[in-house]
């Protein structure tokens, strides 16, 4: 079974093949990415207007190459799977429109997946984890915690009340005037500094919950740029990124530590801890990570970066592990700005979560 | 050759099947609609294919609006007729909004002896560009471009056109005729004023040189973004 796979909510094109083998494990037989970090870096972050128009350029060619490179005509695809969103709604449109045309004119299923969802279920395509298991989520947009029970159960276990991680790294990449995309900066300028020179806070530690807060952080970096009274020097922003990097691998750490427990108290023992979304290539992180499942004796899985990532690869798998239960959807299938993979948790405080 | 033409650039989704030599649309359906066109379109499709007897495998081209009009809804069209193209591996073409309104004016519908009886006048098609501004185009009776496709204030457009009777169509045709009258020029609306004329995006699409007429989103407009200044700090 073969499901093609496309990915257009943020800043990455993207289209792939994946194959369900007859064991349950899947072979990505292509997985093409056009990023548009270049399109975007003058504006210091991703404008949305700027994305769209970018992959309706180039969406149809990356489908083909992925066809190509896969060795397949269309013809010989089982389903279609387009990302419906959480996302920027003109690159949500651009793919989902492309998907639903794919699979009307070939009358082959088709499967509007949840960004999130596909970021949740990847672990099962690169280490075939079982379910249920806890689900770290880190990016630039978002910050969950998730019991990933079945293909479609989703239990929010903790998400951040305002910024998301990734969105506080690039953040404070910006008040240092380092270069866009800054979450891998601050990663880089921080293994030259000095983690304890500035006492950065460590938002919600040892609160109950697993809930995360990141804007008083950035503040608190903020503050200490200004207490320093003149244009950080190279040393200055190295130890800034360490300190900075430190306070959210302390966070995350004892985040994900209180996520956890509660998933043993509700669900019972989990099959693993995974890690998805950018953020998850961060070294500092996975470090401390995994720190904490050797202390916990709960297996972690860090898909590799290219799957960490958006890709098309993730949303295809969603798709085939839809398709193989039936789960097809409809060609009025609405795109969606805003999608929680827990239907029934609390709504976050800004959507950000 | 058989031809699905898309549009949903404007207020309203289109389509429209039309075989070369024909004079009627096999099947044409047009629904106005301020939003929702990316949840809307590919049902309407559907419909229409379902009523075309061989269904999507009977099509040889795909004939898409490519704007000026609504950003969002240029690329919903255009994703779904490239998607198309991909599936049944067919050409596909883009055709503007201003020349498929502008299209009736010149190839018809009117019989060949009316239309030379016709005022003699130049034909522009305008499309409302929100903000007190339109985007034009004008061309002879012929179909000759006078001026090619440009966005202008209401209030310069009358300026830029050739001189001679004004006959405008297209969504902003009442505003641009209302400017030119207050302004002593002799103009008429004509044609369609609400939804492309799918049936001409058809007609012109069965024509286009798929090499000339990529389906590639004609904004006319640059994305409305400035570059950030870099961060600074007030050291007081």
């Amino acid at each position: 079974m073969r499901v093609l796979g496309i990915e257009s909510t943020c800043d990455e094109t993207a289209a792939s093949v994946v194959e369900l083998r007859p064991n349950g494990s899947g072979a990505i037989l292509s997985n093409e990415v056009h990023s548009q970090i270049a399109e975007h870096a003058a504006y210091g972050g991703v404008v949305p207007e700027i994305a769209a128009r970018a992959h309706v350029e180039i969406l149809d060619h990356l489908v083909r190459r992925a066809l190509d490179k896969a060795g397949l005509r269309f013809s010989q695809l089982d389903g279609v799977a387009a990302a419906a969103g959480p996302g920027l709604i003109g690159g949500v449109m651009v793919g989902l429109t492309t998907g639903k045309a794919l699979a009307l004119a070939g009358a082959k299923p088709f499967m509007a997946i949840n960004h999130l969802e596909a970021h949740a279920l990847t672990a099962r395509l690169t280490d075939g984890v079982d379910f249920p298991y806890l689900l770290l989520l880190v990016s630039g947009g978002h910050t969950q915690l998730i019991a990933v029970r079945g293909v479609g159960e989703y239990t929010r276990i903790g998400a951040t009340v305002d910024d998301a991680i990734g969105e506080a790294f690039d953040k404070v990449a910006k008040m240092l005037n380092l270069p866009y995309p800054g979450g891998p900066q601050v990663e880089r300028a921080a293994q030259t500094g000095d983690p304890t020179i500035f006492d950065l806070p460590r938002p919600m530690l040892r609160r109950p919950g697993a809930d995360f807060s990141l804007s008083g952080l950035k503040t608190a970096v903020r503050l200490e740029i200004q207490r320093l009274g003149r244009t950080p020097r190279p040393n200055d922003v190295a130890d800034l990124c360490a300190s900075f990097q430190a306070a959210v691998v302390d966070v995350i750490g004892d985040r994900t530590r209180a996520g956890l427990r509660l998933f043993r108290e509700q669900f019972g023992p989990p099959q693993a801890l995974v890690v998805a979304g950018g953020v998850a290539a961060n070294q500092a992180i996975g470090h401390a990570l995994s720190r904490l499942s050797t202390q916990t004796g709960v297996k972690l899985v860090i898909p590799p970066p290219g799957l960490c990532t958006d890709n098309g690869a993730m949303i295809a798998w969603a798709g085939l592990e839809r398709l193989r239960l039936g789960m097809t959807d409809a060609m009025d299938f609405a795109p969606r700005p805003r999608w929680p993979l827990d239907a029934g948790a609390q709504r976050s405080h800004n959507g950000k979560a | 050759m058989r031809i699905l033409a898309l549009d949903t650039a404007l207020p309203a989704i289109s389509a429209c099947v039309l075989d070369s030599g024909a004079t009627e649309p096999l099947v044409i359906e047009s629904l106005p609609m301020e939003r929702g066109h990316a949840e809307a379109l590919l049902p309407l499709i559907e419909r229409v294919m379902a009523q075309v007897e061989g269904g999507f495998a009977s099509l040889d081209r795909i004939a898409v609006t490519v704007g000026p009009g609504s950003f969002t809804g240029i690329r919903v069209a255009i994703s779904a007729a490239r998607g198309f193209g991909v599936a049944l591996d067919i050409p596909v073409v883009g055709v503007s909004t201003l020349a498929a309104f502008a299209a009736p004016l010149v190839l018809g519908p009117k019989p060949a002896q009316e239309r030379e009886s016709a005022l003699p006048g130049v034909i522009v098609s305008a499309i409302d560009a929100r903000h007190g501004q339109v985007y034009l185009q004008a061309c002879s009776q012929t179909g000759a471009i006078l001026l090619a496709p440009t966005v202008l204030p209401l209030a310069e457009a009358i300026d830029k056109l050739p001189p001679g009777p004004l006959r405008i169509t297209g969504s902003a045709a009442p505003l641009l005729a209302i400017a030119a009258w207050s302004g002593h020029r002799a103009a008429e609306v004509e044609g369609e004023i609400v939804a492309t004329p799918i049936l001409y995006v058809a007609r012109l699409g069965m024509i286009a040189d798929p090499e000339g007429a990529p389906p590639r989103p004609l904004y006319i407009k640059a994305p409305d973004v400035k570059p950030p200044s870099p961060f600074r700090f007030s050291f007081a």
